[in-house]
C-alpha cells in the first residue's frame, strides 16, 4: 500500500519477532498475561503489517495460507477437545489434564488446546478480514490484476 | 393398538409412491388395504366400546414437560375413526381412477395417508398437546392437498388461505388448551373433562374457551372464517370429499363435542355457539343456492351443516347430543358420496358449472341414480338417513335448552335451513342430470368408470339401508358417542316412522313442502342480490389483510434497511435505549451507592479526563485521519486505566484491538477523500447527538447500577481461589476464558467466524465483481459510505505506481 523503504524494511524484520512474540503470549497465557486471543491478535497484526507494507499479493505469496480455512480449522479445533467429556459420559467441555507436565512445554490439558483453537480462529478471522479489504476491487481497483498501459482507467 | 394404528399409518405414507411403478387403477385397491385394515381394527373394538369400555394407551414423549403421546378410544373417537378409515378406504380407491392420468398421483397418496394418520391421531388423542400437534398436521396435509396442482395460482391461493386461517386458529387453540390445562392441573384430556366444575369456576375459563372457540371455528369453517372452505375446493376432488366435507372440517365440531361435558352450559358457551352456529348454518344454506360451481354449492352446504353441528353442540337440551352424532354420520355419508359424484361428473363432462351442465341422467345413469339418492338424503326426504338425522335436529331444536324467545328463533333458523337444504339439493340434481344437454360439456360424455362409483355406491347404500332396518344397530353404535358428549342417561333413539304426529314431524314436512314450492323460483333465488354487503366478504378481507401485511413489511424494511449506515446505527442504538432505559430508570437505581472517590489518584484522574477530550476531538476533527487518531485516544486511555487497575490482559487486548481497528479504518479511508463531507443538516445533527447522548447516559447508568448492586456476593473471589486448584493456571482471566467460562468463548469464536463469513460473502461473492474488474468505468464506492466521491486522481496514480513492485516481484 505504502511504497516506503523504511516501512518495508521494518515490516520484514518485525515479522519473525511478532510471530515469536505471539507464540510466546499463547504459551504463557495460562499463568501470565497473554493467551490465545492476545496471541492471535499479535500474529494477525504481524501479517497485516506485511499487507500494509507490501500489499496483499505479496503476502499471499510468502504466506500461502487459506486464512478462511484457518479460521474454520480453529473453531473445529477448539470445539473438538470438548468432546472428550461427552465421550466419557460427562459434560461437554469438561477440562482434562495430563498427570505429568511435558518437559519444555509445561502441563498440558484440554483448556490449553482449546486456547490454541481460539488462537487459530483469531488469526484466521482478523487476517482474512484485512485481506478481503485490501483485495477489494472497489477500494483498490488497480491492485488485483496486471493492467496494460492502454487499459488504465481514463480518470487515472 | 391405538398407537400402532397411528404410527403405522404414518410409516406407510411413502408406500403411495409405488403408484409410479405399479399399474394405475389396481394400485388404488392395493393402497386402500391400509385404511381398510384400520377400519377393520377399529370396528373390531366396537363391541367393547358399545359395552361401555374405554381403551387407553400412553408413551412418554417430552417427559420433562409432561407431554405424552396419549391416546384413548371411546364412543366419540370410535365414530370418527370409523368415518376416517372407512371413507378413507373409499377415497383411496376413487383416487386411482380420478387421477389415473396424473403423473403426481404417488405424491397425492402420500399426502392422503399422512392426513389419515393425522386425523386418526387427532380423534384418538387424550393429551392436549398431542391433540394440538395432530390438529396442525391435518392443516398441513390439507395445505399440501389443496395446493396439489401447484402450477395454478388459484390452487396456491386456496392452499395458503386454508393454511393461514386454520393454523392461525390452531395457535389460538394451543394457547386456549394450555390455559385449560393450567386451570385443570393436567394435560390429559380425560382428566380435564373430569375437572369440569373446577374449570367453569376458574378465572381462566373465559379466555381459554374463547381461544378454543377460535381454533374450532377456523377449523370447522364457521362464520366469519368460513371463506377458506370454498377456496379449498381447488383441491382435487378426492381431497375435497375426504378432508373438506367428511372428516377434517369436523375436527372443530369434534373438539367442541369432546369438551362439551366439561365446559358447556355456561352462558358464554351457549350463546357463542348458538349464534355462530346459527349464522353459519343460514349463510351456508343461502349462499349454496347462489353458486354455479357444483363443488362450491357442496362446499357451502357443508358450511351450513357444520354450522348446524356447532349449533347443536351449543344450544343444550336433552336431544341435542343425539342429534349431533346423527348429523355427523348422515352428513359424512351423503356429502362424501356427492363430492365423489361431483368429481365423476367433472371428470367425464369436463366442467363443474351448473350453467354448462345438464341432462346427464341419460349419459351417466349410475352416477345420476346415486347422486339423486344422496341428494334426497341431503334434502332430508323420508326413508333416507338424512331424514332421520333431520328429525333428530328438529327434535333437539323444539326441545332446546335456550331461554324463551331465543328458542323460537333457533327453531325457525333450523327449519329455514332445512327449506334451503331442499332447494340446493334440487338445484344440484336438476341442474346436472335433468333438462336439456348442457352446452359446455365434452363432446362424448360416458358413464364414469366403475371404480369411481364404488365409493359413492357404498355410502349411498348406507344412507338408504341404515334407516331400513339397521336403525337399532346404528343407535347402539352411536350411543357411546352420545355418552361421551353428554352425561349418562341420554338415550339416542333413531326412528324412521314416528309413532305419533308430533311438532318436529309437522315442521319437517312443512320444510319439505315449502322447499318443493320454492324450487319453482330457483332461478330468481340464484340471481337475487347478495344479502351481505359487498365489502363484507371473507375473500376480500383476507386479500386485503395479506396485501397489507406484505406492503407493511416492505415499507418497514425500506425504512429500516435503507442502505445508509448511519440510519442503521440510529435504529440499533434507539432500540437498545428503548429496551434498556425503562427498566433501568424504574428498578436500576434502588439502593444506589455513590462511588467512593477517595482512592482516585492523579493517573486515574488524568486518563479519565482525557477520554472526553478524545471524544470531543473526534467530533471536531476535519479530516478522517484526525478523527481516527482522536478516537484512538479514547481507547488508549481505557487501556491505561486497565493497567492502573492491574488488568494486564485487558489492557493488552484493548491496545491490540485499538491498533487493528485503526488499521482497518485506514484500509477503508485510504481511498476516500481526506476531509469530511457535510451530509446532515443541523437539526439532524442535534437529533443524532440526542440519541448518542441518551445511549451514553444509559450505559453510564448501567455501569453505576451494576457497581452499586451488592445483592449477590462477587464471583471473582471464587474464581481467584479456584483458578490454581481447579484450572491449573495462575492467570485468572485466561482460566476463566478457556475453562470456567469456556463455553462462552466457544460461542464467541463461532460468532467471530460467522461474522467473517458474512463479510467475505458480502465482498467476495458479489455476482458482478469479476466481470467489471477491467471496465473502464470509474470505480464507485460502496453504497453504505453514502456521499463518498470516487478516489481523487493523485491518489489513484500513487496507488498505481505502488502496485508496480508487487507485479514485478
Amino acid at each position: 500500500m505504502y511504497d516506503s523503504i523504511i516501512l518495508r524494511t521494518v515490516a520484514r524484520l518485525m515479522l519473525p519477532i511478532l510471530l515469536l512474540l505471539s507464540l510466546f503470549m499463547l504459551v504463557r497465557g495460562h499463568n501470565l498475561p497473554g493467551g490465545g486471543f492476545i496471541g492471535g491478535l499479535l500474529a494477525a497484526s504481524a501479517f497485516i503489517l506485511q499487507i500494509i507494507a507490501y500489499g496483499p499479493v505479496h503476502v499471499r505469496r510468502i504466506i500461502p495460507v487459506n486464512f478462511l480455512g484457518l479460521a474454520a480449522v480453529g473453531v473445529i479445533f477448539a470445539a473438538v477437545w470438548g468432546l472428550i467429556g461427552l465421550v466419557t459420559g460427562q459434560a461437554y467441555m469438561l477440562a482434562f489434564w495430563l498427570k505429568e507436565p511435558i518437559p519444555g512445554i509445561g502441563k498440558l490439558g484440554t483448556p490449553v488446546l482449546f486456547d490454541i483453537g481460539v488462537y487459530l480462529t483469531v488469526i484466521g478471522v482478523t487476517t482474512q478480514l484485512a485481506l478481503v479489504l485490501a483485495e477489494e476491487p472497489i477500494l483498490y481497483p488497480l491492485r488485483r490484476r496486471p493492467v496494460s498501459a492502454d487499459r488504465v482507467a481514463p480518470e487515472a | 393398538m391405538l398407537l400402532t394404528s397411528v404410527l403405522v399409518t404414518f410409516a406407510a405414507a411413502p408406500l403411495g409412491l409405488l403408484a409410479r411403478y405399479l399399474p394405475r387403477p389396481p394400485i388404488g385397491w392395493i393402497l386402500a388395504l391400509l385404511p381398510l385394515a384400520a377400519f377393520a381394527a377399529f370396528a373390531a373394538q366396537a363391541p367393547a366400546i358399545i359395552a361401555g369400555e374405554r381403551m387407553s394407551q400412553a408413551i412418554p414423549w417430552v417427559a420433562a414437560m409432561g407431554i405424552e403421546l396419549r391416546f384413548s378410544l371411546d364412543g366419540l373417537s370410535l365414530l370418527f375413526t370409523l368415518l376416517v378409515s372407512g371413507i378413507g378406504t373409499l377415497i383411496f380407491i376413487y383416487t386411482a381412477y380420478y387421477l389415473a392420468g396424473d403423473p403426481g398421483m404417488g405424491r397425492f397418496y402420500v399426502y392422503l395417508t399422512v392426513f389419515m394418520g393425522s386425523m386418526l391421531g387427532l380423534v384418538l388423542a387424550d393429551n392436549v398437546l398431542t391433540l394440538f400437534i395432530f390438529w396442525e398436521l391435518t392443516s398441513v396435509s390439507s395445505y399440501l392437498l389443496v395446493g396439489y396442482k401447484h402450477d395454478y395460482a388459484d390452487a396456491r391461493r386456496g392452499a395458503q388461505m386454508g393454511l393461514l386461517v386454520t393454523v392461525g386458529g390452531g395457535l389460538a387453540l394451543l394457547v386456549g388448551l394450555v390455559l385449560l390445562s393450567t386451570a385443570a392441573g393436567s394435560y390429559t384430556i380425560s382428566e380435564i373433562i373430569a375437572a369440569g366444575e373446577q374449570l367453569r369456576a376458574s378465572s381462566l375459563y373465559t379466555p381459554a374457551l374463547l381461544l378454543i372457540f377460535l381454533g374450532c371455528f377456523t377449523k370447522s369453517a364457521q362464520f366469519p372464517f368460513h371463506f377458506w372452505l370454498p377456496n379449498a375446493m381447488q383441491a382435487p376432488t378426492p381431497a375435497s370429499a375426504y378432508l373438506h366435507s367428511a372428516t377434517m372440517v369436523k375436527a372443530g365440531v369434534y373438539l367442541l363435542a369432546r369438551l362439551h361435558p366439561a365446559l358447556s352450559e355456561t352462558p358464554l358457551w351457549i350463546y357463542t355457539l348458538t349464534s355462530v352456529g346459527a349464522i353459519t348454518m343460514l349463510i351456508g344454506a343461502v349462499v349454496a343456492n347462489r353458486r354455479d360451481d357444483i363443488k362450491g354449492l357442496l362446499a357451502y352446504s357443508t358450511i351450513s351443516k357444520l354450522g348446524t353441528m356447532v349449533l347443536l353442540a351449543g344450544m343444550g337440551g336433552p336431544e341435542a347430543p343425539a342429534a349431533l352424532v346423527a348429523t355427523i354420520l348422515a352428513h359424512a355419508l351423503y356429502k362424501g358420496a356427492l363430492f365423489m359424484l361431483a368429481g365423476a361428473v367433472d371428470h367425464e363432462a369436463g366442467t363443474r358449472s351448473l350453467s354448462q351442465l345438464g341432462g346427464l341422467r341419460r349419459l351417466m345413469p349410475w352416477t345420476a341414480a346415486l347422486a339423486i339418492l344422496s341428494s334426497l338424503s341431503m334434502a332430508g326426504v323420508p326413508i333416507l338417513f338424512g331424514f332421520v338425522a333431520k328429525e333428530e335436529q328438529l327434535y333437539a331444536a323444539v326441545d332446546n335448552g335456550l331461554p324463551a324467545g331465543l328458542d323460537i328463533v333457533v327453531l325457525i333458523a333450523v327449519v329455514t335451513s332445512a327449506v334451503f337444504g331442499v332447494l340446493y339439493a334440487w338445484r344440484l340434481v336438476s341442474g346436472v342430470f335433468f333438462g336439456p344437454l348442457g352446452s359446455g360439456m365434452k363432446a362424448h360424455v360416458h358413464e364414469a368408470p366403475a371404480g369411481m362409483l364404488v365409493g359413492p355406491a357404498v355410502l349411498t347404500t348406507l344412507s338408504v339401508i341404515l334407516p331400513l332396518g339397521l336403525l337399532p344397530a346404528t343407535a347402539a353404535l352411536l350411543q357411546p358417542a352420545v355418552n361421551a358428549i353428554a352425561d349418562d342417561g341420554v338415550k339416542i333413539s333413531l326412528y324412521l316412522i314416528p309413532s305419533e304426529l308430533s311438532l318436529p314431524l309437522i315442521l319437517s314436512m312443512t320444510a319439505l313442502l315449502i322447499g318443493a314450492v320454492l324450487t319453482r323460483f330457483e332461478p330468481q333465488i340464484a340471481a337475487a342480490p347478495s344479502p351481505l354487503p359487498l365489502w363484507f366478504n371473507g375473500d376480500r378481507i383476507y386479500d386485503a389483510a395479506i396485501n397489507g401485511m406484505l406492503q407493511g413489511a416492505t415499507s418497514f424494511t425500506r425504512t429500516l434497511q435503507n442502505g445508509k449506515l448511519r440510519s442503521y446505527m440510529t435504529w440499533a442504538v434507539l432500540a437498545l435505549v428503548a429496551v434498556v432505559m425503562p427498566p433501568l430508570v424504574l428498578f436500576g437505581f434502588n439502593g444506589l451507592v455513590l462511588p467512593n472517590l477517595a482512592g482516585v489518584g492523579p493517573f486515574e484522574l488524568v486518563s479519565a479526563l482525557l477520554i472526553p477530550v478524545g471524544v470531543l476531538a473526534t467530533l471536531r476533527a476535519r479530516s478522517r485521519l484526525g478523527a481516527i487518531i482522536a478516537s484512538s485516544i479514547v481507547g488508549a486511555m481505557i487501556a491505561f486505566l486497565f493497567v492502573i487497575y492491574s488488568a494486564p490482559d485487558l489492557a493488552l487486548t484493548q491496545l491490540l484491538i485499538e491498533t487493528l481497528a485503526t488499521v482497518f479504518l485506514m484500509l477503508l479511508f485510504a481511498v476516500l477523500p481526506v476531509g469530511f463531507e457535510r451530509l446532515t443538516s443541523d437539526s439532524e445533527r442535534a437529533r443524532d447527538g440526542l440519541i448518542a447522548g441518551l445511549a451514553g447516559l444509559m450505559m453510564a447508568g448501567v455501569a453505576f447500577a451494576a457497581a452499586s448492586n451488592m445483592q449477590f456476593a462477587s464471583i471473582s473471589q471464587a474464581f481467584r481461589a479456584e483458578s490454581r486448584s481447579q484450572g491449573f493456571g495462575d492467570n485468572v482471566v485466561n482460566v476463566i476464558l478457556v475453562d470456567f467460562r469456556g463455553f462462552d468463548t466457544m460461542g464467541e469464536i463461532v460468532v467471530l467466524f460467522i461474522a467473517l463469513l458474512g463479510i467475505y460473502a458480502m465482498l467476495r461473492l458479489r455476482p458482478s465483481v469479476e466481470p467489471t474488474r477491467d471496465d473502464e468505468e470509474a470505480p464507485t464506492p460502496p453504497a453504505s459510505l453514502d456521499g463518498a466521491t470516487p478516489p481523487e486522481h493523485g491518489q489513484q496514480e500513487q496507488q498505481e505506481t505502488a502496485s508496480e513492485p508487487w507485479l514485478k516481484a
